[in-house]
């Protein structure tokens, strides 16, 4: 899977790190209309999960493995739910367009915006955040950065080729009587799941 | 390409009786200011934010050949194909001709402004192309065969209804108005574009030439799937877009959604550098591979402007349209009229770069110079000073309309002529009742037009009283010399009596050159430069032979055009340049100057006095060019019997603007009506003013909406204080 960097979390300072950062993101994630999750467990985060698959009664997922996704067991949980479930290239391809839910990992979160920055560079991080109805994404919560500068920052130093992307709440318009209507082309709910629990194999 | 033979006024017409446009234009001026301030919330500094984005823009241009070569070459470096279009033609052909080679048959495009100034998608359908505009606002005006009406809000022009109709006629079926409902459609509508497009266009918001990477700042999601989607991507990017390095990203990622929409961060910020895998079915196949990517960089007419010592700074444009949002012409009209396909002011000027010096004149004329869009534009851009320079620079080449030339040449800088005109015209004798020779007048010869209702020209001018009410000082503390203007000498004569009581009662010997006529804002206002050099140095040399301490002027657009334009002028006239800046110098605005020798003589207690309401309109030019507001207040908040309460908009423009507020009176009337509403709603009975023009305009308004309430210029408010004395 091509990614922009190897190893984010290099570029991500642990310098930069500060507990309080989680709560300003999360007021910004939520006023951008985020729903934001904070679990302690890679095991929390798997009940969340499944939880909104319930909810959502959503039937087909689309995933792109993160190390925390696997740290969590998602891939295994869901399909014990009898819910179909694609990691593959090829099948991410075939099945993303039809799919209610798609799954991927994200790098760092921006505490000034509510954001998250995703390695797109991979085709399939980008089918499962674009055609889906519903975007999840994995967060390491100690991985937030104060304001655009430090997101910048980090991005400057890893960035050479390919596709990186910036998602702040769901997909939207205001561009009819400029009321504002959530999930145009891109997914109607934007959903983020930080973890607290270190996962070894993420450093 | 859009004839320029354009008819105003019937433009204007039509959108005033728009009520759909209207109502969403109105709403929206009311409500952007307020989630603007909201998403500037954790900007600890917001001029230090725009002060980093105009420089590093700034310092972009400067190089901007070396930036473009790096740009191409890191592009190039990356697998990307760079085409550098010198204009329209040049663009289409180079995409024309890559759609055939690559057998491209269906395109869906992303917004790009750029695309719309040539009208590319015009040309695509005419080759057998079809073509897909994709973000939501862009899709409708396709739809309704329309330009964008707004550069974020291409759409804002158009109501439910109407888009509902356009969505039912483009799908055959009966599509409500129920906005939620439209947007699933369109999403629907247009998913199966993005599936079978062979090619997607993008404009950009930035260009990073460190590594090649194109930026992306949007809310829809269209754009990502324009640019992941199908195998061919097309970037249209103009070079005003490019800067240095990836971290010059930032001042435009903080600035750029906050101006825009309001929000901290738009729903997705997407950069790419060089070609990235996509999925393509080759025999029934899924396979992943490398999109083709092409960047064309565009130039028509961007690079004339990079060059251009002034228009440079159009370069620090990114786009946002802020200044349209608080522009209060295109809040009346929209940019169907104040616009060509680029609306409002930056519109203007982007017009006359990116279209045509004929397309720019067709509609400049309704840029007001109140100068709003200057305190909110992030990259700091002089939007109202660079439309004066292309006037200037549309007069220096074509010259000026022959009647108006006759008025500014022959009348207005001739002294002695001009004020035996006005004197003729106190005496109730109408010599210019032709409308087209008046409206260049300075404006208070509007009042002899049939349609206004404006203060009449008086008896005897100021320069007629000064011998009266000047005082011998036996030991005064100051000489000042009075620079009247047209205004004050032959309109407002008794303000010009209040300005010589405050200043004599601080003990200031006031003289009145004899010599001294217009300003000559109007004219330089018009783009006539030569004109006004000429009335420039004849008023430096009256006021240098009156040997004074300070030149005191209480209009703010005397003040500016004496303090600043001659100065600017005249530099390099080497007989006049040091003059010119030494006159400059001098020159002072009468509230600031007074409240200064108040505060000196401990005059400013800073306790209300209580009693008659009086609420402030802060005039443009004083506001946003002399930088005066607190001064004013300070005066009012200590002038006996009076108690200071603030207005709404109390720095909006009131609607008279020079000339427009004559040439344009069917948008003047509703600024001015919204105004004086404004000022009824503070339950002041007097509002104050430091311009003669904002009094003729507002006492006018008042006279009609509210003749219980009064307009007053400081100086006459700080006068009722005075007692007078014997010899008056």
């Amino acid at each position: 899977m091509k990614k922009v960097c190897e190893n984010w979390e290099q570029a991500i300072s642990a310098e930069i790190w500060d507990p309080s950062l989680f709560d300003e993101f999360e007021l910004r994630a939520k006023n951008a209309a985020a729903e934001v999750f904070r679990v302690k467990t890679a095991f929390e985060a798997q009940e969340v999960l499944r939880n909104l698959i319930q909810y959502t009664n959503a039937k087909k997922v689309v995933a792109v493995e993160s190390p925390l996704q696997q740290a969590a067991g998602i891939t295994a949980a869901i399909r014990q739910m009898g819910v179909e479930i694609y990691t593959d290239l090829t099948d991410i391809a075939a099945q993303a367009e039809t799919a209610d839910l798609g799954i991927s990992g994200v790098e760092f979160a921006v505490a000034e915006t509510g954001s998250v920055c995703q390695d797109a560079y991979a085709v399939e991080s980008r089918l499962v955040s674009t055609l889906t109805p519903i975007h999840v994404v994995f967060l390491n919560s100690r991985n937030i950065v104060k304001g655009i500068a430090d997101a910048i920052g980090i991005v400057s130093q890893v960035y050479d080729r390919g596709y990186i992307s910036f998602i702040t709440g769901p997909s939207r318009t205001a561009d009819i009587e400029r009321v504002l209507t959530i999930g145009v082309h891109g997914p109607s709910r934007f959903i983020i799941i930080a973890i607290d629990e270190q996962v070894g194999g993420v450093a | 390409m859009e004839t320029t033979n354009r008819n105003l006024k019937r433009e204007i017409k039509d959108k005033l009786a728009d009520d759909v446009l209207r109502g969403a234009l109105a709403r929206f001026g009311e409500a952007y200011p307020i989630a603007r301030a909201k998403a500037y919330e954790n900007v600890d500094d917001i001029e230090a934010l725009r002060d980093s984005l105009k420089e590093m823009k700034q310092a972009t241009v400067a190089n901007i050949e070396a930036v473009a070569d790096q740009f191409e070459a890191q592009s190039v470096k990356r697998g990307a194909k760079v085409f550098r279009a010198k204009d329209g033609p040049a663009l289409k052909e180079y995409l024309l001709a890559l759609c055939k080679d690559k057998n491209v048959k269906r395109i869906v495009k992303s917004k790009s402004m750029a695309s719309e100034e040539i009208h590319l998608n015009h040309d695509l359908a005419a080759a057998g192309i079809h073509v897909k505009e994709t973000d939501l606002g862009e899709w409708i005006i396709s739809l309704a065969g329309h330009k964008p009406s707004h550069m974020v809000m291409p759409a804002i022009h158009l109501s439910r209804h109407q888009v509902a109709d356009y969505f039912s006629k483009e799908l055959n079926q009966d599509i409500p108005a129920d906005i939620p409902f439209m947007v699933q459609t369109s999403r629907k509508a247009l998913r199966d574009e993005f599936l079978q497009a062979d090619m997607g266009i993008s404009g950009a918001n930035f260009g990073i030439a460190e590594n090649g990477a194109i930026g992306l700042v949007t809310n829809e999601g269209n754009a990502r799937l324009v640019t992941t989607m199908p195998r061919i991507h097309v970037v249209i990017i103009g070079y005003e877009k490019l800067i240095p390095t990836i971290k010059d990203t930032v001042p435009i990622l903080r600035s750029l959604p906050r101006n825009a929409t309001a929000q901290m961060l738009t729903s997705y910020v997407s950069m790419i550098s060089g070609p990235v895998p996509t999925m393509v079915k080759k025999d029934g196949q899924w396979v992943e591979e490398d999109k083709e990517l092409h960047i064309i960089l565009f130039d028509n007419g961007r690079l004339k402007a990079a060059k251009d010592e002034k228009f440079q700074q159009i370069y620090q444009c990114v786009r946002c349209a802020s200044c349209l949002n608080v522009c209060p012409v295109y809040q009346l009209v929209g940019g169907h009229v104040y616009g060509h396909i680029y609306a409002g002011g930056i519109g203007a000027i982007l017009t006359a770069f990116l279209n045509s010096m004929g397309d720019f004149e067709a509609f400049n004329e309704l840029c007001i110079g109140c100068r709003k869009c200057t305190t909110i534009c992030p990259g700091k851009i002089d939007i109202p000073g660079l439309i004066e320079e292309l006037r200037t620079r549309a007069v220096k080449e074509h010259g000026l309309p022959f009647a108006v030339k006759t008025v500014f040449e022959n009348v207005i800088s001739n002294r002695k002529l001009f004020h035996s005109l006005l004197r003729v015209a106190s005496l109730g004798q109408k010599p210019f009742q032709s409308g087209d020779f008046i409206r260049h007048l300075p404006l208070f010869m509007a009042g002899l037009t049939k349609d206004r209702s404006l203060p009449a020209i008086a008896d005897a001018p100021l320069r007629d009283r000064v011998n009266k009410i000047t005082k011998k000082l036996a030991a005064p503390a100051k000489k000042v010399a009075f620079f009247s203007g047209c205004n004050i000498d032959f309109v407002f004569p008794e303000t010009g009596e209040s300005v010589y009581k405050v200043l004599q009662d601080l003990n200031i010997q006031v003289v009145f050159p004899e010599d001294q006529g217009c300003c000559g804002k109007p004219v330089i206002g018009m783009g006539d430069a030569e004109t006004t050099k000429k009335i420039a140095r004849r008023n430096i040399a009256a006021f240098e032979e009156a040997d004074v301490d300070c030149v005191i002027a209480a209009c703010p657009s005397c003040t500016e055009t004496l303090h600043v334009t001659y100065a600017e002028l005249l530099k390099d006239d080497p007989q006049w340049a040091e003059r010119a800046k030494n006159f400059g110098h001098k020159v002072r605005e009468f509230s600031q100057f007074v409240a200064e020798e108040y505060e000196k003589a401990g005059r400013l207690t800073g306790q209300s006095a209580g009693g008659t309401k009086v609420t402030m309109h802060d005039s443009c030019h004083m506001k946003r060019v002399l930088e005066i507001h607190e001064e004013p207040r300070k005066l009012l908040e200590n002038a006996e019997g009076y108690e200071l309460v603030e207005m709404k908009d109390c720095d909006k423009c009131c609607g008279m603007a020079g000339a427009f507020g004559i040439k344009y009176a069917e948008l003047s009337a509703p600024i001015l009506k919204q105004k004086v509403q404004n000022i009824k709603d503070s339950g002041a009975q007097v509002v104050a003013v430091g311009c003669p023009a904002c009094m003729m305009q507002i006492g006018g308004g008042l006279d009609k909406q509210a003749p219980e309430i009064k307009v007053k210029h400081i100086a006459d408010i700080l006068a009722e204080g005075i007692k007078d004395d014997a010899k008056k």
